[in-house]
């Protein structure tokens, strides 16, 4: 866990107030409307967050703070399926800002760990190996694959 | 985009990209690294230089392959996209949640 950077860091505005926004990152019900098709969430600081994606992968971490209805910050990583990525090993931080009547949520998904521990030569930026792992997770998220042999 | 995300669903592609990020190997090389088939590599191997995720340097009769870094770095507009259509995603649940509880139970 040599390389701490972010990589992800995306906004979106959605017509609802905070308090009903936050609902979706700590309420298993109201995530799986968005990610994965089955959760655990215990929204309390060091609570699990287990999130099974498709029967195949699934994601796990803890929750680290929960400030509602502004923000939430949970580790990241994979229990089973999934890229060489430890559970809780990444740290995805949630934060949601009234606007009017509207709520601005940005995610920002940091602390991804060099994932290629075997190799610590220079020919391969970590960026490039975190990269990868994270595009692996996207795709799991996204949905099955044709993953052929 | 699509090519290369095929090509590391595969865990042994992604083994081969481990294994060839420092060294510039053979696809005989890489094999040794494997149960599987040495023809089974070579496929794999196939489907990473399509994908443009290696690099391919002829050195004799012998074909070296290494790390194309820039096939990965195009996942960074892929990373973009995803996590766009993750909160896009949200975005929906959310606004259809407020005009029907079902959904928002996620009952529905």
């Amino acid at each position: 866990m040599e390389e701490l950077e972010t990589v992800v860091d995306q906004t979106v505005r959605i017509a609802a107030p905070p308090e009903v926004v936050f609902e979706y990152f700590v309420d298993p019900r109201k995530l799986v409307s968005w990610i994965g098709s089955r959760a655990t969430l215990e929204a309390v600081p060091g609570g699990r967050v287990w999130i099974d994606m498709n029967g195949t992968d699934v994601a796990a971490g803890q929750f680290l703070e929960i400030e509602p209805p502004t923000r939430v910050v949970f580790t990241w990583g994979w229990e089973r399926g999934g890229p060489p990525m430890a559970p809780g090993s990444s740290t995805v931080e949630v934060t949601l800002t009234p606007d009017g009547t509207d709520t601005v949520v940005r995610l920002v998904h940091r602390d991804i760990p060099e994932p290629f521990v075997e190799s610590h030569g220079a020919g391969w930026s970590e960026r490039s190996a975190m990269l990868v792992e994270l595009s692996i997770r996207g795709l799991l998220i996204s949905g099955p694959t044709d993953a052929d042999s | 985009m699509d090519a290369t995300l095929r090509a590391i669903a595969e865990p042994r592609r992604r083994e081969i990209l481990r294994i060839v990020r420092d060294d510039e190997l053979s696809a005989g090389e890489i094999a040794t690294h494997f149960s599987i088939s040495r023809p089974a590599v070579s496929q794999h191997v196939r489907v990473l230089l399509d994908a443009g995720l290696l690099r391919e340097r002829r050195e004799g009769t012998r074909r070296l392959y290494s790390l194309r870094p820039e096939g990965l770095e195009e996942l960074v507009a892929f990373l973009d996209d995803f996590w766009t259509v993750g909160l896009e995603r949200l975005r929906r649940a959310v606004e259809a949640g407020l005009t029907n509880p079902e959904v928002e139970d996620g009952r529905a």
